[in-house]
């Protein structure tokens, strides 16, 4: 477990490495088709990330773990101050810091959800499966952020951290019939229970669902967000319409362009050639990041890679799927791609610890 | 298959199928022995990371098949959708052509229309803005809000929509004064369509009315703005694709949040093309003015080429009234006249034509060789047929007398001889060569085409065979057969031609050579020229001898020829205020032509309920005669005036 230099990383995984740095490079082309200042801040977030990346792949992934619970624990405490004297923009409070430098911990959390489950799960006690006990405190874990989330509010964010907790505990094994029985009480229980979150939900919120079953019902109204989104990347064709010629995002028909809808501006200026080739990229990672499971002979390692990227595959393919109107409006960024500097640092953050365990546990 | 602690067993085996699984337990198995316990757990979150995978992957599939039905597929849909996103066009009404009479006088032009229009894009508070503009307006909020959605769903929402038009200068004052308090109202000044002469003429010109929700669906009207007048009868209907013009737009492009970004060069309306009509004004307006109050239609043309020259029914109505400020109460009251002023009498009355029938007789039976002009009869009165009783008009009859006699004082009983002898068939034959029973195919929307019985007819409308006691009637012009007052100039005027059949038209020119119209050669009827001598002598004796019943029409001038009817009327049709038992005055026909030797000029009157011909209807067609003479024949200089429109007909 010896500290790996830099050079070696570049030389072993330079394909992994051009890949996000593609994925970097084509996020801040969409910000800067929006706005330079977007792009130029973006960049700067982007350097960080680029630093934040190389240390991370330089400790190992082992001696990271040992900061799971404390950087939790952190995080859970901002997620409180954010809930007390948080920024608050757009009718959310989320973000957190001083001056320019504004942070989202809700973001972080994602990350720290991971750590934590990993060292939840990874600890091997010779039993097999599930006991209710590391059940309960895992769903404790993602339920305690994720209300705090909800909260802010912020649906999308909330929902990744149920994410996290499913796949880590459909990967850690939790009994097919327990799992399947779950499914169908959920599946029998869902009218109810979509009641009861119904009624919680924020009007806006409820708004976005109602729209994503009948879009173009109401066009200048609810359905504003996803018919406008399908509009962008339809009038993209196969090859796009270029910086120049994409009028949905000059002329800002796209609300969310530079953070939610980042896809839709990239798929309307590039075209279903560019659109594949980002779909491509983003598979690359999935690969890489699940091949890293599978070869890592450690379980922490496994399910760290396994857990991150699962995160980046789930928000890639649901924000995707919402800019092409496959689902409802949730606000999860897409990795790389979307403006914001803590979700661009968090996702540098976790390619890092993927490469982390290639690298630790291959040498 | 399960293990002793709930395991899945079966796992073990199952995932050697996989590659790169195989070596990763088998390393497991091999260099980490006191790991065991992740090896037990073992191959399930792999199996299982593998299963996600597939998952996700599939996911990648669908987001790929969905991107290429987005983005090619469905390619043409958004790009048009993200067009309209920026484009604004907005639709500039076009002017509509003037009408004008052969001699250049304007009949309708247009004036300017206030009108007030809400854009959906730009209202804030449409309840609000409905309620001051009801005060402003003086009509309630929910009528405006009426007159809102019905057009809300057929126009972009960026497309001002009108809510009430014509308003008064006063009205535009008020609203004015509020506008800063009513963002997405306009006020719009549209063209208005304005009838000059008010109620002269105002069945052949028509009038327009507003686009309707359904005419919006045309698809030559498709891109017309709201508010547009559109014709819907009369010349107005005829020829509203030259009238109409080409609308304009104003393009712009605009943000989302509608602001201009651009304007782009407008495509400026093009003012319809005016139409010149045949019609000459003056004798419209003698004319109706020879009617007064009287129901009933006048037609002048000219028989040489089938123009007409005056087209009158009455009573008329104003279409200003209606292609402005329509009420429901203005066009109800108008559809419930019990004298039906919207009817075109000249072109939609059926009637009796009577006596002047008696040319077609004539013509019958001068072709069959039943009647000899040189042969004497004797009229007295009565005429028996299978044990009924025909009396003349005349009681105790004409005595003896030639056809020239029979025509002049329209001797029945020597038509009822010449009817008997002809039979039906005959008769009405020789009335379709005349152009009864048919459209004559003038310019005009819904020309009637009246009656013509014959056997066969009869037979397929009553069921019945033909009795001989109707031939008597049918021979005098009763009975069955209706006709148009237009049909019997149109007869006339082959009378007037020696066998020349023409198309009654309203159209001259236009001052664009977009519409070619069919050449319009009257056409030759089966009949020798030279036959038409005795019946047209009748028919000189009818206006210029003393006793011809046609009289009254005779000028010293001008010599005039022509025919009296007196129809008796056998239908239900009841004159306004009157009941049932009041005994119904027969409809007054008088049809001549003039000159006598040279005809220019075919004139045809119809006084509904009117009483004798000569003295009822005689009076009105001689007063067109006269303006005739005055206008054309009097001084030899004015003159050419005709030859040189037929020049500008072969437009």
């Amino acid at each position: 477990m010896n500290k790996i230099p830099v050079s070696y990383v570049l030389r072993s995984y330079p394909y992994f490495l051009l890949d996000i740095l593609g994925l970097i490079l084509a996020g801040i082309l969409v910000q800067m088709s929006i706005d330079w200042h977007l792009a130029l801040r973006q960049g700067i977030w982007a350097l960080a990330g680029v630093g934040m990346f190389f240390i991370l792949v330089n400790v190992p992934y082992k001696t990271i773990l040992k900061q799971s619970l404390p950087f939790y624990g952190f995080l859970l405490v901002l997620l409180i101050l954010v809930k007390v004297a948080g920024h608050q923009s757009h009718g959310a409070r989320r973000w957190i810091g001083y001056g320019p430098v504004m942070i989202q911990p809700s973001e972080f959390m994602k990350l720290a959800l991971v750590l934590a489950l990993v060292w939840v799960f990874g600890k091997m006690d010779g039993k097999e499966g599930l006991s209710f006990g590391k059940v309960l405190l895992a769903t404790s874990m993602a339920a305690l952020p994720g209300i705090l989330i909800a909260k802010q509010p912020d649906l999308g964010t909330a929902i990744g951290l149920f994410f996290c907790l499913g796949v880590f505990l459909f990967l850690r094994g939790i009994r097919s019939r327990t799992f399947f029985t779950a499914l169908w009480v959920s599946v029998i229980l869902l009218p109810i229970g979509w009641q009861v979150v119904w009624n919680h939900l924020q009007g806006f919120q409820k708004d976005r669902i109602r729209t994503f079953l009948n879009p173009e019902s109401d066009p200048s109204g609810l359905g504003y967000h996803t018919l406008q989104s399908m509009v962008a990347v339809g009038s993209g064709g196969w090859f796009g319409q270029g910086l120049k010629g994409a009028t949905q995002v000059r002329f800002r028909f796209l609300p969310g362009a530079h953070t939610d809808f980042a896809f839709a501006v990239f798929s309307e200026e590039w075209g279903l050639v560019g659109a594949a080739a980002l779909l491509l990229a983003n598979a690359y990672i999935l690969w890489f990041g699940y091949k890293t499971a599978v070869l890592c002979r450690e379980s922490r390692g496994f399910l760290l890679a396994a857990g991150l990227t699962s995160l980046f595959g789930i928000s890639f393919l649901v924000n995707a799927s919402m800019v092409v109107g496959i689902l409802p409006v949730v606000g999860i960024p897409m990795p790389l791609l979307s403006y914001g500097g803590s979700a661009l640092l968090v996702s540098m953050m976790g390619l890092a610890l993927i490469l982390n365990v290639r690298t630790h546990e291959e040498t | 298959m399960r293990g002793p602690k709930g395991e899945d067993v079966l796992e073990y085996t199952r995932v050697r199928g996989i590659p790169g699984l195989r070596s990763a337990s088998g390393l497991n198995q091999r260099f980490i022995p006191g790991s065991s316990s992740f090896f037990r757990m073992g191959s399930t979150p792999r199996r299982r990371l593998i299963a996600l995978l597939l998952l996700l992957s599939a996911g990648f599939l669908v987001l790929l098949v969905r991107l290429f039905d987005v983005q090619i597929e469905q390619h043409a849909k958004y790009t048009k959708l993200a067009q309209g996103n920026i484009l604004r066009i907005i639709p500039l009404p076009p002017l509509r052509g003037a009408i004008l009479d052969r001699n250049g006088l304007v009949l309708v032009g247009n004036g300017t229309n206030f009108v007030v229009s809400m854009i959906p894009d730009e209202v804030i508070d449409k309840r609000k803005t409905f309620s001051i503009l009801g005060q402003d307006l003086a009509l309630p909020p929910s009528a405006l809000e009426e007159a809102f959605d019905r057009m809300r769903d057929v126009l972009p929402s960026y497309i001002p929509i009108p809510l009430m038009a014509h308003m008064s200068t006063a009205e535009v004052g008020r609203v004015s004064m509020d506008i800063y308090r009513l963002p997405g109202i306009v006020i719009q000044t549209i063209p208005q369509r304005t009838y000059i002469q008010g109620p002269m003429a105002a069945h052949l010109l028509g009038y327009v009315g507003s686009l309707t929700v359904g005419d919006m669906k045309k698809s030559y009207a498709r891109h017309l703005p709201p508010g547009t007048g559109i014709g819907k009868t009369g010349v107005e209907k005829t020829f509203d694709d030259i009238l109409q013009g080409e609308p304009g737009e104003s393009r712009k492009l605009v943000d989302s949040q509608g602001s201009v970004i651009r304007k782009l060069s407008p495509r400026y309306p093009t003012q319809g093309h005016s139409i010149r009509l045949t019609l000459d004004f003056r004798l419209q307006k003698v004319a109706e003015d020879a009617l007064g109050d009287r129901r009933g239609a006048v037609v002048a043309l000219d028989p040489n080429n089938g123009e007409i020259l005056a087209l009158a029914s009455h009573p008329s109505f104003d279409p200003n009234l209606i292609s402005s400020a329509l009420t429901a109460k203005t066009w109800h009251d108008l559809l419930n006249n019990p004298d039906h002023p919207l009817t075109d009498r000249a072109i939609q009355g059926l009637y009796p034509p009577g006596s002047v029938f008696k040319v077609v007789t004539t013509m019958a039976g001068l072709k069959a060789g039943v009647i000899d002009p040189a042969k004497p009869f004797k009229c007295n009165g009565i005429v028996f047929l299978g044990g009924w009783a025909f009396h003349d008009w005349k009681k105790g009859g004409h005595g003896t007398l030639h056809l020239r006699r029979a025509i002049m004082q329209s001797c029945d009983i020597y038509f009822y001889r010449a009817g008997m002898a002809l039979g039906p068939d005959k008769i009405a034959e020789m009335a379709r060569y005349f152009g009864l029973g048919m459209k004559s195919g003038i310019d005009l929307p819904s020309e009637m085409s009246g009656t013509v019985p014959d056997r066969d007819w009869k037979m397929k409308r009553m069921h019945q065979p033909w009795y001989p006691g109707e031939t008597l009637p049918f021979a005098i012009g009763q009975g069955y057969l209706t006709v148009t007052p237009l049909q019997m100039a149109r007869l006339m005027g082959v009378v007037a031609t020696r066998g020349f059949l023409s198309t009654p038209h309203l159209f001259l020119s236009t001052d664009h050579t977009v519409r070619f119209q069919k050449e319009r050669i009257p056409q030759k009827i089966p009949v020798e020229p030279a036959s038409f001598s005795p019946l047209r002598e009748g028919l000189w004796a009818v206006v210029n001898e003393p006793h011809g019943t046609g009289h009254p029409v005779r000028m010293k001038e001008m010599e005039i020829a022509g025919k009296t009817g007196t129809a008796q009327v056998i239908s239900n049709r009841i004159p306004a205020g009157g009941t049932a038992h009041v005994k119904i005055r027969p409809d007054s026909w008088f049809v001549g032509f003039a000159p006598f030797r040279n005809p220019k000029i075919v004139v045809s009157v119809l006084v509904e309920n009117g009483g004798d011909g000569g003295d009822v209807a005689g009076p009105v067609a001689r007063a067109v005669f006269r303006e005739f003479y005055q206008d054309y024949l009097s001084h030899p200089e004015s003159q050419p005036d005709l030859a040189a429109n037929k020049k500008e007909q072969r437009f």
